[in-house]
Parts: structure tokens; C-alpha cells; sequence
């Protein structure tokens, strides 16, 4: 009872003092120009994609296998080859999608940015002397990584939902109904997919005292999720398919395929299918990644000098 | 009276280098205790251990019995003003008090928080930011959050290092108002300061703890006196005749140091009869001082 006291209160202390510093903000802005950013870039896209299909058609309106085609080639080159995805995927503005996966690739750099110093930047300069009399040290931690959540959630849903409404005015057709439910999947999605990288975020503010080190170290081991995860998806692509996406090196599927499991990104993508089960094992992944990196983040900050 | 604090064998090593060596001593319940020694003595280092902040390489602390290192433990026991630790700078100071009130658990956070700043005299700082306060006044405002609560163990390192004379004067009041309350370890430079605070103290020295003892024995307050002397002839001999005394002998600067038996004579017994004798024998002097001066003592022993 006492230790949930604790992680409360300093999950309120670390949430008013994070919305009082005004850094909340910059983030906010930041990640707003990021979203705006990657919009226009979007619908651009969208635009050339319009016309091109317009001529294709004499400039007569595409019906809707003419536009599902392309649709569908684009969905299975950067999104996904799954059938029931690709399925589940149709209802929502291809520029949507594509932004949205986009603002996935960078949110662990965006948590990385938020929370790099949460305890490098007490531990430096001392002021973690205060607390460590008062409260336990998982304490620390655990109140503090819920601050950080609390904060990632209220700027990931803002964004989002600034998303989702760019989104419906440009493509009318995108049902109120499905506004709703793609507002709350990619909210749920990008909550599920923030957990591993928030406690990766704490392993490394508690395992140095400087933040600016705590920073380097977190975009690295960002790299090398994201190179462990690449290398492995390459490596599993049959021959003739690595051919045609200029992978020419890679020769055919093989062992070296698995190590994209050793990585949290690999499975990112499933947490928008449309199956629960695909959903619940990619959210519980992530769960277990983040427990992995919390769990040393505890053990870090307990054994070390302060 | 029983120890509030136990340290035996304590050791902390940064690498290769050893910063405290087998540090051995008890801190009374009650007492003022003082640390001292020379920068790099490891004073800061074992303050911190006892605090928790550090653990120790080897030996063993117990803080009320309890092991500092282990989670929680200190929680409402101990009051701690770190050394050049500091308050987080975008914290108006009255929340920022409130706050750590609410850390540890304290049934009226803002009342204890507006207490302990009446205390350290700053309540007109409890909308300041902590990054906006001078440097005595954030030491103070670092003080005032070790007195919330009122601990029964207080650790203040270097409470009035870098202070103005008027504002280090009222800290050493607000230290003094603790003794006998709580047990008080302070950590500081100032062996005036020490010696007029303090019960006893420990001095380390390179690592390595070369005295702990009563502030009593420590400077020699029951075994020798000192008079500056002024003018005339001192009777040695006679001083060397006079019951209980060991000796008597002419140091530097005219000083008078006359060492002697606390068994057999009371300190006022024989500093009487002393300058009783110089008087008859029309020796002036100027002033008269139990045992060494910390000062004196701590350069000998160092």
C-alpha cells in the first residue's frame, strides 16, 4: 500500500512538473510540425496518385476496382502482405495509413526525446538525493515512467485525433463510423507500442548520470532494433522476391531470418490486424519487452551510486 | 544512551582509489556528532553511505539499526541536507517542500513544509522557483526539507558552507535548537563551528578515521589548560608543585599549557589555584582556555 502511495505521488509530482515546464509543449509542437509535416507529404502523394489514375481513365471517374488496385500494391510493398489486413486496412484513407506509419517509425525517438533525462537528469545533479530518503527506488522509476505514459498518452492522442480529422475533411467518404473506430485503434495501437520503448527510455536515463549519454545510448539501441529487425525481414525474403526489391545480395530465406524476432519491431505491424489474437500476441510482446527493459531499468538504479 | 549510529570496518572504493579505509565508529542517540578532515578525507563518501546514496564497498552501517542501503528503510528516520545536491529547479520551493512532504508520507504536508520554512527563516520564498534562489538561500531551503517531519536522525553536510556570517549564525541556532532532540551529524569546515556544536566527532583523513571521540577528549578539555600570557615570569616550577598537575610548560606566542591529572583535580580546582598562583606572582595574562583549539588539533592529527 505504501509503495502504490508513493509511485502516485510521484507520478503526480513528475506529471504537474513536466506540464508546468512548458517542455510539454515543445514536444507537442515538435511532433505536431512532425504530423503536419508528413500530412502534406501525404496528400501530395495522393494528389499525383488521383491524377495519375485519372488519366489512366480518360478522365472518367476510376471505379472502385481502378482505384483498389493501386491501393492494394501500396498496402503490400510498405505495409503488409496479410490478406486480412490488407482487408481490414480498406476502410481507412490510404494517406491516413501511410502517415500514421510514418509517425510510428519515429515514436521511439519521440519517447526517446521525452524522457532521456527522467533520472540521468536527478541523478547529475543530485536532486535524486531528495527523493531516494523519502522513497524507495523502484519507486522512482515506476512513478516516473507513469508520468511519462500519462504525458505520451495525451500527446499521441492529440495527434492523432489532429490526424484522423485531416484525414475525414480530405476524404469525405471515410465513414463517421469508421472515424471513431480508427481514432481509438490507432490511439490503443500507438499506447501498446509505446510500452516497450517508454521502459527502454528509463533503462537508459537510469543506467547514466548524464542525460545527453542517456540519449546517445537510447537512439543506438533504436538503431540496432531497427537494423536487427530489417536484416531479418531481408534475409527471410525468398530470392526471387529479394531480386525484385534490389536486395540482390541476399540470396534466399534463411536462418538468419529469426533474429527479427529478437526484436520489438518486428512485431509493430500487428498491432492494427484486425484478428485479437494477432492483436493480443503483438500487445503482450511488447508488454514482455517492456517488463525485460524495466525489470533492468530496476535493477540498474538499485545497484548503482547516487 | 545507546548509539543511533553504528559504522564498523566501512570501506568505499571509486575504482582503484580507496575513499574511506575501515571506518570504525558509533554516533550516540542525541548527539551533535561532526565529521572532519581535509578535502579528500571521505567525509562526503561516508556521509553518503549513511545516507544511502552510496553503498559501501565493505564494513557496515546501521541507522537505527536499520541497514541504510536497503529500500525505504530511511523513509521519515532521517533528515538529510545533501552536499551540492540541488532542488529542482523548476519547483516553486513551497510546492517543491509540499511535494516531499507527500514523499514521505506525511499526514499535513503543507502545514510541515510552511513550519520548516518559518524555521530556516524563508517563508517569503514559498512561490519563488528553486532555480531563482541565491545560494544561502537554497541551502537553506535544503535545510528546511531535512527538518520536515522531524526525523529523529539528521544529516547536514556542510549546512553552512558559502553563507553570510548573520545567516550561518542562524543555522548554527537552528542546529543547536536540535541537539538533545534528535541526533544531528554535520559534516563541515569550520572547526570553530564544529567545536562550539558539537558532542563529539570523528576525523578522517586520507580514507582513514584518526580520531573518534568526545569533543571533550578530542581537544583535551579535561586534561590540560592554556593562559595567554602577557607579561612576567612564569613559575614553572611551582605551577608543576601545585596537586594534580602533570606538567606545565611555555609553548609558542607566550602561551602558558599546564596538563593535568582530571582524576585527582577538577579542571575549576586547578585552573583556580593556577592563576591564582601567576597572580600573586604578578604574571599578567589575557585569557584562559580548557584543552586545544579543534583548529590546533585537527592540523596535529592530520
Amino acid at each position: 500500500m505504501e509503495d502504490f502511495h508513493e509511485i502516485g505521488a510521484i507520478w503526480r509530482g513528475e506529471t504537474r512538473r513536466a506540464l508546468r515546464s512548458g517542455r510539454v509543449l515543445v514536444l507537442l509542437i515538435l511532433f505536431l510540425l512532425f504530423v503536419g509535416l508528413s500530412l502534406t507529404v501525404g496528400a501530395g502523394l495522393s494528389r499525383i496518385a488521383d491524377s495519375q489514375l485519372s488519366l489512366a481513365t480518360g478522365g472518367a471517374t476510376p471505379t472502385a476496382e481502378q482505384v483498389e488496385g493501386p491501393r492494394k500494391q501500396f498496402l503490400q510493398t510498405f505495409v503488409t502482405e496479410d490478406e486480412a489486413m490488407l482487408e481490414s486496412l480498406a476502410a481507412i484513407p490510404l494517406m491516413l495509413l501511410a502517415v500514421f506509419k510514418v509517425t510510428l517509425r519515429f515514436l521511439p525517438l519521440f519517447i526517446a526525446l521525452m524522457g532521456f533525462d527522467q533520472l540521468a537528469g536527478e541523478v547529475g545533479p543530485k536532486s535524486v538525493r531528495y527523493l531516494v530518503v523519502r522513497v524507495k527506488r523502484s519507486s522512482i522509476i515506476l512513478g516516473k515512467l507513469l508520468s511519462q505514459m500519462t504525458l505520451f498518452a495525451l500527446l499521441m492522442s492529440i495527434c492523432t485525433v489532429l490526424m484522423v480529422l485531416v484525414a475525414k475533411i480530405l476524404n469525405p467518404l471515410f465513414a463517421p463510423a469508421d472515424v471513431a473506430f480508427w481514432t481509438g485503434k490507432l490511439i490503443i495501437s500507438s499506447m501498446v507500442l509505446s510500452l516497450a520503448y517508454l521502459s527502454l527510455t528509463a533503462l537508459f536515463s537510469a543506467l547514466v548520470k548524464q542525460g545527453g549519454v542517456s540519449l546517445v545510448l537510447n537512439v543506438i539501441a533504436l538503431f540496432v532494433i531497427w537494423f536487427v529487425a530489417l536484416i531479418g525481414s531481408a534475409w527471410r525474403l525468398p530470392g526471387e522476391l529479394a531480386m525484385q526489391g534490389s536486395l540482390s545480395m541476399i540470396k534466399a530465406e534463411s536462418a538468419w531470418g529469426y533474429i527479427r524476432y529478437a526484436s520489438v519491431w518486428q512485431y509493430g505491424d500487428d498491432l492494427l490486424h484486425p484478428h485479437w489474437g494477432r492483436f493480443l500476441t503483438a500487445a503482450l510482446v511488447h508488454v514482455g519487452f517492456g517488463l525485460v527493459f524495466l525489470g533492468l531499468a530496476q535493477l540498474a538504479l538499485r545497484k548503482r551510486d547516487l | 544512551m545507546s548509539a543511533a549510529i553504528e559504522i564498523k570496518g566501512l570501506s568505499k572504493h571509486f575504482g582503484a582509489k580507496v575513499a574511506v579505509n575501515g571506518v570504525t565508529f558509533n554516533v550516540e542517540e542525541g548527539h551533535c556528532y561532526g565529521l572532519i578532515g581535509p578535502n579528500g578525507a571521505g567525509k562526503t563518501t561516508t556521509f553518503s553511505m549513511m545516507c544511502g546514496f552510496l553503498f559501501p564497498t565493505s564494513g557496515s552501517i546501521r541507522v537505527l539499526g536499520l541497514d541504510p542501503t536497503e529500500p525505504g528503510v530511511l523513509k521519515r528516520k532521517v533528515g538529510v541536507l545533501p552536499q551540492d545536491a540541488i532542488l529542482p529547479p523548476t519547483w516553486p520551493v513551497g510546492e517543491l517542500l509540499t511535494y516531499y512532504g507527500e514523499l514521505s508520507g506525511l499526514p499535513n504536508s503543507e502545514s510541515e513544509a510552511k513550519a520548516a520554512l518559518e524555521r530556516v527563516q524563508l517563508p517569503e520564498t514559498w512561490n519563488v522557483q528553486a532555480g531563482a534562489l541565491s545560494h544561502g538561500m537554497h541551502k537553506r531551503v535544503s535545510m528546511a526539507q531535512a527538518l520536515m517531519g522531524s526525523p529523529p536522525v539528521i544529516f547536514l553536510d556542510e549546512p553552512t558552507a558559502g553563507l553570510d556570517p548573520k545567516i550561518a549564525a542562524s543555522v548554527r541556532n537552528v542546529i543547536r535548537d536540535l541537539k538533545g532532540k534528535h541526533t544531528v551529524v554535520v559534516s563541515s569546515h569550520n572547526l570553530q563551528e564544529l567545536e562550539e556544536l558539537c558532542d563529539a566527532s570523528a576525523i578522517l583523513d586520507k580514507g582513514k578515521l584518526v580520531s573518534a571521540s568526545s569533543m571533550a577528549e578530542l581537544t583535551g578539555q579535561m586534561a590540560e589548560f592554556r593562559v595567554q600570557i602577557a607579561r612576567g615570569q612564569v613559575p614553572l616550577e611551582e605551577l608543576k608543585a601545585l596537586l594534580g598537575v602533570k606538567d606545565a610548560k611555555l609553548e609558542a606566542n607566550n602561551v602558558l599549557c599546564v596538563s593535568y591529572d582530571s582524576v585527582t583535580v577538577q579542571p575549576e580546582e586547578i585552573i583556580t589555584r593556577a592563576v591564582g598562583l601567576l597572580a600573586t606572582k604578578n604574571v599578567l595574562f589575557l585569557t584562559v582556555w580548557r584543552g586545544k583549539r579543534l583548529e590546533e588539533r585537527v592540523l596535529q592529527l592530520t
